[in-house]
Order: structure tokens, then C-alpha cells, then sequence
């Protein structure tokens, strides 16, 4: 009866705290049982561990809760991460210099048929500021004189739209107004729309927007150039209104959102869902925009086993996998609990064997 | 030489990035800290443009000392190399009538490594921009996406051709299949009628627009004994896909052409590629 403390089981037997096992509480369903210790010296010893390891949980090293509450900086090869250099150049003065530097030059990129990407041919000055304000890809190149960059189609029309900095050109080299562009881009994907409206709403925030597309969502931010610092979140655009038609859109059912919360949080984002929503019934042409709503909202999880001490901060998905993963095995999940029931441990054995002799 | 050379640098950097990968991944999982737990799943490596003036973004990997000429010609959209250096060719470009063409992949995939000399009619030199109007315009049978497909494959060694385009013609009097090279009228092999080439890339053009999937590639695995006489059956076909999600009536139009031959997707997003299969499968009835 008492080595029954040492299976987690849901429900069953729960002491004066409401802890079925040493120190963890959980409504949830029972994993696999281990085997019992049962009326064993050693299994008597590994009880009082528990005990032990049970108090001890309080003295020793809480949890280790993600970090939301900043920006995760990397870190140059002088092991100083990166924030001050972004500090001193502030994504609002990149964008700034690359406007007014390319708004002279005319600059023409060209669309790719059947898409919404487009190449630009840049110099050397150009590629730099482009590379600052974290706009395109660079493609690669042997030493030619103009670099070349990939724009996706949100950028595109944020650097012809919203910047006014290049022209664009179809894939049979006519000059595109702005309307045609739109049309363009809005027939290579369905979602245009929403998502230029969603990319130049945080773009014009100065955050650096980059597709989430490897991650599983639309976008993600950077508060800086990524190559400065991680981002911090991941980004789903979720159109709402008659204006949309009948779009299927993200979010519906319950396997979509924490998928998606769980895919965000495992490459420690967190996940913010842009809803779109539009009153009006006309998305083609640009002058759409203005009417666009944009809501922010972020979904997180709130993991109540780790949230008891002083700090009670909203954890990543990270913390609630690693919760999940460690059900069965709780006895274990105390590192200090870990060393001094070793030590308990073997030194019982020690005992034990010679008291055999 | 210089194409094996090359190879092995990337083949070395890529290692390098996967050992680097493996050794964050494989800190202590109990750390929850920032460090090693949330590695960024696949963030690419990006260059901080903040610290050098003037960041190079020009290849590490040229091989100018090995670079081809070849010469566009417009009627069979693709180019006819005048001298070939080095052993890119081996993998590299179709052989039609004793002459060696490449296409515009081919060509995209060569001038950025610095690997081809590329000349207009009257011997003038076209530049990149061009090269990616070519591309770009989608009129030569190979796509903006497509392009990103062959380089990411080509860079690693893998040894990539347009789909039913046979690499030579010289065993195969009369052909059956269409490519986008030559169209072959019963007994006629040559490929020097602009006629019979022009209307082999319509052809096979409009064959894309009418069935909307098929592969684009059809892809072998490195090889340095690589014959185009005998190249044997590519280890995979490849389709590009385009943006939304394959239907089941997509998947079996395509798998339909494959001839048993595995088959592979390409997703391209902003120049980022990946692949993945659906696979037809039958799970067996458990007792």
C-alpha cells in the first residue's frame, strides 16, 4: 500500500496535498506502470527517498521556466550577444537608408511566371543596405557585377507599395502599375491579401518578417535581423469577414490550433495569430488595405504543475513536452532529488551487503 | 576536376553545419535553458551584414578555371557549347546530333559557379540578367522553383535531367518519346532543323499546360561513372509543386507517368527548398 505512492496515477490515491506521487499532482491519464518495489528493503529505502526527494523539491532548484519576457540575442565571437549593436542601429534607420538610396535609382526586379517571387539586381552598396533591412535572399553568385536577390512576393509589393523604392516588371518585361501588380500577386496565391496586409503590419512596426513556412505558419519576427538575434515569434494569419469568401483558413478545429501551438513553441516561439478582418467586400485592388483590421493576439500555454512557486510566468511549449514526457518517470525529474537518492542509495547497498556478510 | 573539387568543399561545409547542429542538439535535455533546448529547428545561418563593410555574398565556389562557352540558340531554347572544360559535362547537358547543348538550368546553374562563358549569336557576352530573364520567364521549360530544385540538388552531386529527355540521341535513331529538344519526324535524326526543335519545346510546353503535374526531373544519384549512353533508371522522378497542396487526383495523374520509377515532391518557398513524398500505402490488417 505504501509503495502505491511510487506509481503516478491519475485520480487514485492522493495524499493530504493532492500529490499521487512524490510532488506531482496530474488529472491525467495513468502512463505505462513501472514495476513495483514492493515490501523490499530497498524498495522501503526508495520510498523514504521519495519522501525525502519530496521535501527536497522545495529546497532545492525550482523548474526551469522558458524565458518570455525578452528577446534572445545571439552571441558574437567575442561571446557579447548582439544587443547593443542592434540598439545602435535600429531597424527603422535600415529601412530608412535602403528607401532613400534606392528610391533614386530606379531599380527594376523582375517577376518569376507562375509566382509571386521576383529577382533584383543590385550593387554592391545596394546588396548591403537590402542585407541590413533584412529584405530578400541573396542568390549566389561568381563574382558578377550586379548581385542578385530573391524577393518574395510580400516584399516585393512592400518595397513597390509601401516603400516606393523599386519598379517591377513582369516575367515578359512589361512595367507592372501598382494594380497589376496587386492582380498579379492576389492570382499566384489566394491569401495574398491577408498576408501582405499581416507582413506590412509588422514591417512597419520595424519588425523583421521572414516566411514561417519551415515551421509550420505563415511568418515569423525578428526584432532585429535574424542574424542578430532568434525570433521571437511565430505567425498565423487567419482572414475573417465576407470579404475573404470562402477561404479556408487556419485555426478551425482544435488539431490545427495546437499543432500549430506546439510546432511554435518547440522551436521556442511563441505564437502570435494575426486575425485579418475585413467589412468590406472588395480585395482587388491595393486601396483594400486601409480597411483591414488587424488584431493581435498570442496563444500560450499555462502549465499548472510549474507555475506554483513565486514566479507564475506563462511557459513555453517547451516546458509542457517536457512535462508530458517525464509523467512516467517523476521520481526522476529532480536533479538534486537525483544525486541524494543515489547517495542514499548506495550507501544503503554498501550497508546492506556487508550486513549480509 | 574542378567539378569534384567544388563538390567536396560543399560536401565538407555541409558536414561541418551538420556536425555543429548535432553537437548543440545533443546537450543535456535537463538544462531547460535557453541554450539547448530551443534550438531553432532548420534556422538557416544567416550573415551578419552589420559587421563588414562589404560583405561578399560572391560564391566561395567558383570554378572559372574550368568554364565552358556556349553559344544560346533560340530555336531549340538552349544553349550549344562551343568548348567544355573540365568534367562538368559529363552530367551536364544534352547530346544531339554529336553536339552538346545545354539548357537554361544548366546554364543558370554554370554562370553563377563561373563555369560558363555564355555568347549570343554574334559572340557577344550575356550577362546573369538575362540568364535569370530566361528563367524567370518560364518559356524554356523550366521555372523560377524548379531552378532553386535543380541547384539545391545539383550542389550536392546529385546528377539531374528534364524528365523524357533522353541525355543523347546517339543509339536511338527513331524516338518515340517527345523532348523538349527534338521532335522526331519517323527516320529524320537531324537536329539541326529549327523546325523540327521549335516545335519539340512547344510540344512538350504545351503538354505542361494540358496535364498541369508531371515530374520535371528525373534524378540520379552521384555517380563519377556516370555514362549518358547507359545512365540505367533514375533513382527518383521529381515534380515541383506549386502553391497549395497536391489533390488525389494530382498525385495519381502524376504517379500515373512514373512507371514505377519512386517519386518525389519539391516545395519551394522563397528560394527554400524541401522535399516530400505521399506515398501511396496499404496498411496491413493487423491480426
Amino acid at each position: 500500500a505504501e509503495s502505491s505512492l511510487l506509481l503516478p496515477r491519475a485520480g487514485g490515491r492522493r495524499n493530504a496535498r493532492g500529490e499521487n506521487n512524490a510532488g506531482a499532482w496530474t488529472p491525467r491519464a495513468p502512463p505505462p506502470t513501472r514495476p513495483v518495489l514492493r515490501s523490499s528493503p530497498i524498495g522501503g529505502s526508495f520510498l523514504a527517498l521519495a519522501r525525502l526527494r519530496c521535501r527536497c523539491r522545495f529546497l532545492s532548484a525550482p523548474p526551469q521556466l522558458m524565458d518570455m519576457s525578452g528577446p534572445r540575442w545571439k552571441k558574437g565571437k567575442d561571446g557579447k550577444d548582439f544587443a547593443a549593436l542592434a540598439a545602435a542601429q535600429p531597424m527603422s534607420s535600415n529601412v530608412t537608408k535602403l528607401q532613400s538610396s534606392l528610391k533614386g535609382s530606379k531599380l527594376v526586379a523582375t517577376l518569376c511566371s507562375g509566382g509571386g517571387d521576383a529577382v533584383l539586381g543590385v550593387n554592391p552598396q545596394q546588396a548591403a543596405l537590402l542585407n541590413r533591412a533584412a529584405f530578400g535572399r541573396a542568390l549566389e553568385n561568381a563574382g558578377a557585377e550586379k548581385q542578385w536577390f530573391q524577393l518574395g512576393a510580400e516584399e516585393v509589393f512592400y518595397l513597390h507599395h509601401a516603400l516606393e523604392c523599386i519598379v517591377v516588371e513582369s516575367a515578359s518585361k512589361d512595367l507592372m502599375s501598382q494594380g497589376e501588380l496587386w492582380d498579379h500577386l492576389c492570382s499566384a496565391s489566394e491569401s495574398f491579401p491577408e498576408m501582405y496586409k499581416a507582413y506590412s503590419h509588422l514591417r512597419s512596426k520595424n519588425w523583421v518578417v521572414r516566411s514561417g513556412l519551415q515551421y509550420g505558419t505563415d511568418f515569423v519576427a525578428y526584432r532585429h535581423h535574424p542574424a542578430l538575434v532568434h525570433s521571437e515569434f511565430a505567425v498565423v494569419v487567419v482572414p475573417e469577414g465576407s470579404g475573404f469568401g470562402g477561404r479556408c483558413s487556419r485555426l478551425k478545429v482544435w488539431s490545427d490550433l495546437l499543432c500549430a501551438l506546439r510546432a511554435s513553441g518547440s522551436v521556442a516561439k511563441t505564437l502570435l495569430v494575426l486575425t485579418i478582418s475585413s467589412n468590406v467586400c472588395e480585395l482587388g485592388s491595393p486601396d483594400c488595405l486601409e480597411q483591414l483590421v488587424v488584431h493581435e493576439r498570442t496563444v500560450t500555454r499555462w502549465i499548472a504543475q510549474q507555475c506554483r512557486e513565486q514566479r507564475c510566468k506563462p511557459c513555453r511549449e517547451e516546458a509542457y513536452k517536457e512535462e508530458e514526457d517525464h509523467t512516467g518517470e517523476t521520481v526522476v525529474s529532480n536533479y538534486w532529488g537525483v544525486i541524494l537518492g543515489l547517495t542514499v542509495l548506495s550507501s544503503l547497498l554498501v550497508y546492506k551487503l556487508r550486513f549480509r556478510r | 576536376d574542378g567539378s569534384l573539387k567544388f563538390l567536396v568543399g560543399y560536401k565538407e561545409r555541409s558536414m561541418a553545419a551538420a556536425s555543429r547542429d548535432r553537437r548543440r542538439r545533443g546537450r543535456a535535455p535537463g538544462a531547460a535553458s535557453a541554450a539547448a533546448a530551443v534550438e531553432d529547428d532548420g534556422e538557416e545561418h544567416h550573415l551578419n551584414p552589420f559587421l563588414s563593410d562589404a560583405a561578399p555574398t560572391s560564391s566561395r565556389v567558383q570554378f572559372r578555371n574550368v568554364a565552358s562557352r556556349a553559344r544560346w540558340v533560340e530555336e531549340a531554347g538552349a544553349a550549344e557549347v562551343l568548348d567544355s572544360k573540365g568534367k562538368l559535362w559529363l552530367t551536364t547537358g544534352v547530346t544531339r546530333g554529336g553536339k552538346l547543348y545545354y539548357n537554361v538550368e544548366e546554364i543558370g546553374f554554370l554562370a553563377e559557379r563561373g563555369a560558363l562563358i555564355f555568347l549570343d549569336d554574334e559572340g557577344g557576352t550575356i550577362g546573369m540578367e538575362e540568364i535569370y530573364g530566361k528563367i524567370a520567364g518560364g518559356k524554356y521549360g523550366c521555372s523560377w522553383d524548379a531552378f532553386q530544385a535543380y541547384k539545391h540538388l545539383k550542389l550536392l552531386g546529385y546528377i539531374i535531367g528534364r524528365y523524357a529527355v533522353p541525355w543523347t540521341m546517339k543509339n536511338n535513331p527513331t524516338c518515340e518519346t517527345t523532348d523538349s529538344l527534338e521532335r522526331m519526324p519517323d527516320t529524320d535524326q537531324s537536329f539541326n532543323r529549327a523546325d523540327g526543335v521549335h516545335n519539340g519545346i512547344t510540344k512538350l510546353l504545351k503538354e505542361m499546360h494540358i496535364d498541369g503535374l508531371h515530374p520535371s526531373f528525373e534524378v540520379y544519384l552521384p555517380n563519377s561513372k556516370f555514362r549518358k549512353s547507359s545512365p540505367g533508371a533514375p533513382c527518383f522522378l521529381l515534380s515541383m509543386l506549386r502553391d497549395k497542396p497536391p489533390s488525389r487526383d494530382e498525385l495519381e495523374t502524376i504517379e500515373s507517368k512514373c512507371d514505377g520509377i519512386p517519386l518525389k515532391f519539391c516545395q519551394v518557398d522563397n528560394g527554400r527548398v524541401s522535399f516530400l513524398s505521399f506515398d501511396k500505402v496499404r496498411l496491413p490488417s493487423l491480426p
